[in-house]
């Protein structure tokens, strides 16, 4: 994206005006389309030339499925699929006669679909308007115009004194302002090496570091709660049940920063997040934690939330800072990074919403305490969530290192109906898909890198004994390719040909399968594309025959 | 700081990227997104090469080279996933690109004859309204060489990138063409055009008639 663009939304952003997406969000909820004068309208408040509101338009998922009266989204995420094979789907359509961004003629009813509302402990999902109804029976109250909103999960600590699951409480905030200078916070964030969350693991007191030392007339925190794993609702719980602690994680981040600003972007897939972290600000602005000089300490901060418009790669921190400036939500090459030129141009740091929750903890209790939380394993504590499919799904925070069998066996009960774990995908649809007959490696960055696997963002989501593989494949290819930003050429195009390989019945050719593979890993510009190819090398490695691949 | 380029030493500035220094050595790899007028994007993954040290090839196009960094144009690997990219890029296309084309001209360095992987193509959609401008949609390879040079070259901004994934296209203003755009028919885009999706009316007339 052109450095004149980014001025140019910089600009109206700093007069106060409206993103573009923005207003196209504002018109599809207020009209259930978007006319090429709303178009025009988001352009002369937002600053961004009409032809790129045009490409805005025609990027997020919301902006693109027309609404009627009454619009259904059905949820097409894993572990939907998991649960159902996607006969839910198929149900829908035919008995609203419609297909996915359909709309009947008199405008009473349209569906859509959308990739994880985040209920995957109650498969399947559907939303009805902005009702979330899920689990046995949710499809018949669907179409007889009864839908009731689904049980929120369960969530859980096994630790006495928890990290994630302790309500946010801004005491954290109040002992570093009276205690800590912000270099001292910066270093004790950096000495409880709190590796970032969101999945790639990075080092986020080393994020800081470079933002503290960029050069900028002002600097951003960015919390990342664009949760688009299908099969994950982490960041869901933490910005539903629990958004004091990551506002309290993000103040902290801007006092070691030197931060005046900050923004949460939020799932549109989530309805209640929104609502959820704004009623959290407002508290927080009446106690004094947000704000015009807190505590008396001289240091400035306030937050402003945002939600996203349907896009998974959203999820990545340039094309996230693409969002929240109200562009298409695309990715950009690295350098610069955006410790250095993020949002607006400016120094910026982007943390995923778990990994702001953790700092909170560290400013109170210290590194060492931090560090002492997992003994065997990486410092801190992670949260995991199960799918529909065990036994006890829910949101629990665990100890790294935990084996992964005690956590899907003891914690969340194992599977239902007496099935068995067929496989597990952990971390999202970029993470290598683990055997059941390998549980027994410890839940954690390097031991799940030797299996192929990842922790990525925590989910934990069974297949079990009734699926066959080659579906997941295909299930996994379809996400990918529908979500490529269609950035770089290896993804936008390697994903669609290697998700036509196995959308037939025919089998599929491993040497043509194997370059591809190899030009997406190599080849890609972001982890999605570089990712994607995980999954399908864990299947081929353990369930060769039902992937029909020679 | 100094880079080494297939055992070749050149001196660069800072804040120089591995394509430049490989410019600057006056050898070539191949691109597709890049156009030196513009800032580096970083699209294509035409121009992978091999780094000594680096886990995978590295795009030479946005690398800032550092000092004493080695790089092979000629890496194995690199050469295989940059064959294996122009062959997807092909894919997409309904038609071969014109033999005059930068994609025609890579396609026949690369020695590329048959293609590994065909499926969906992007569909015909020409807009030939403009006096001077016409757009083949079909021909697009989402390089954004024509919406940069609008944007940062001329600052026009009539055009923009569209849809995303497999379908992901250029087009001008609403999408309703150049002329109802605010394109100044400078001719930027047709200039920097790798595939033929947008020329100049005198051209097109004249490949219409050899």
């Amino acid at each position: 994206m052109s450095k004149n663009l980014v001025e140019l939304v910089r600009r109206h952003h700093a007069a106060q005006a409206p993103t573009a997406l923005e207003v196209l969000k504002a018109a599809m909820e207020h009209r259930g389309e978007i006319t090429d004068e709303d178009r025009r309208i988001a352009a002369e408040a937002s600053g961004l030339p009409e032809a790129a509101v045009y490409g805005v338009s025609t990027f997020y998922d919301d902006l693109l499925q027309p609404r009627g009266k009454r619009h259904i989204r059905v949820c097409t995420g894993t572990a939907c699929f998991a649960a159902t094979g996607d006969a839910h789907v198929d149900e829908l359509r035919q008995a609203l006669g419609l297909e996915f961004g359909q709309r009947s003629d008199d405008r009473a009813v349209s569906l859509a679909e959308t990739v994880c509302l985040g209920f995957c402990h109650s498969s399947p999902a559907v939303r009805d308007g902005d009702i979330v109804d899920a689990g046995p029976g949710v499809l018949d109250r669907v179409l007889s115009g009864t839908s009731r909103a689904a049980p929120e999960p369960e969530w859980s600590s096994v630790l006495d004194r928890p990290v994630l699951t302790r309500p946010g409480d801004w005491s954290g905030l109040a002992r570093a302002i009276a205690e800590l200078d912000p270099e001292e916070l910066l270093q004790e964030v950096k000495a409880a090496n709190l590796r970032g969350r969101g999945g790639a693991g990075f080092p986020a007191g080393t994020k800081w570091e470079f933002t503290r030392a960029a050069q900028g007339e002002q600097k951003f925190i960015v919390a990342n709660g664009d949760e688009g794993d299908p099969g994950s609702y982490i960041d869901k719980y933490l910005m539903e049940r629990n958004p004091a602690l990551v506002l309290e994680g993000m103040a902290l981040a801007a006092y070691a920063v030197g931060a005046s600003h900050g923004f949460v972007l939020c799932r549109s897939e989530y309805p209640r997040s929104k609502p959820a972290l704004e009623a959290a600000a407002l508290a927080a602005r009446a106690a004094g934690w947000l704000g015009e000089d807190i505590g008396g300490s001289g240091f400035s901060f306030d937050v402003t939330v945002l939600e996203g418009a349907g896009s998974y790669v959203v999820g990545e921190e340039t094309a996230l800072l693409a969002c929240v400036e109200g562009r298409r939500g695309t990715v950009s090459a690295r350098p610069p990074f955006p410790a250095v030129r993020g949002l607006y141009g400016m120094p910026t740091v982007v943390n995923n919403t778990e990994t702001l929750g953790n700092v909170p903890f560290i400013a109170r209790e210290g590194a060492e305490a931090y560090r002492a939380l997992s003994p065997d394993g990486t410092p801190g504590t992670k949260l995991v969530c199960f799918n529909e499919r065990f036994t006890r799904p829910g949101v629990y925070e665990v100890r790294f290192g935990t084996p992964l069998r005690q956590l899907c066996e003891e914690l969340a009960g194992g599977m239902v109906d007496g099935r068995e774990i067929k496989a597990l995908q952990i971390g999202g649809p970029l993470g290598g898909i683990l055997p059941g007959w390998r549980l027994d490696v410890p839940f954690d960055f390097d031991p799940l890198a030797s299996e192929g696997c990842m922790v990525g963002h925590g989910g934990i989501l069974a297949f079990d004994d009734s699926t066959n593989m080659r579906s997941v494949a295909r299930h996994l290819l379809r996400f990918g390719a529908h979500e490529s930003c269609g950035k770089c050429f290896p993804c936008r195009i390697g994903l669609r040909r290697a998700y036509e390989m196995f959308s037939t019945e025919q089998p599929v050719e491993r040497a043509r399968l194997e370059p591809l593979l190899e030009t997406l890993e190599l080849g890609s510009l972001c982890a999605h594309g570089g990712g994607m190819p995980a999954p399908l090398r864990s299947l081929l490695k353990h369930f060769p025959e039902e992937l029909r691949v020679s | 700081m100094l880079v080494t380029i297939d055992g070749h030493d050149v001196e660069v500035s800072p804040g120089a990227t591995v394509l430049q220094a490989i410019h600057a050595l006056g050898r070539e790899v191949p691109t597709l997104c890049y156009d030196r007028r513009q800032d580096p994007f970083g699209a294509c993954r035409a121009c992978l090469v091999g780094a000594e040290g680096a886990p995978g090839p590295i795009p030479a196009c946005t690398t800032p080279c550092r000092d004493g960094m080695r790089i092979d144009t000629q890496d194995p690997t690199a050469r295989r996933v940059v064959t294996a990219v122009v062959e997807l890029v092909l894919s997409e296309l309904p038609d071969p690109p014109g033999e005059h084309t930068e994609l025609g001209a890579l396609a026949r360095q690369l020695g590329i004859r048959t293609l590994r992987w065909s499926g969906h193509v992007h569909e015909r959609r020409r807009d030939e309204r403009h006096p001077y401008l016409v757009f083949q949609h079909e021909l697009c390879i989402s390089c954004g060489r024509c919406v940069r040079a609008c944007d940062e070259v001329q600052g026009a901004f009539a055009l923009t990138a569209t849809g995303r994934g497999f379908d992901a296209n250029v087009t001008a203003g609403l999408d309703a063409g150049f002329l109802d755009s605010t394109c100044v028919s400078c001719g930027a885009c047709a200039d920097t055009c790798p595939t033929d999706a947008i020329t100049e009316v005198t051209l097109l007339n004249l490949s219409d008639t050899a």
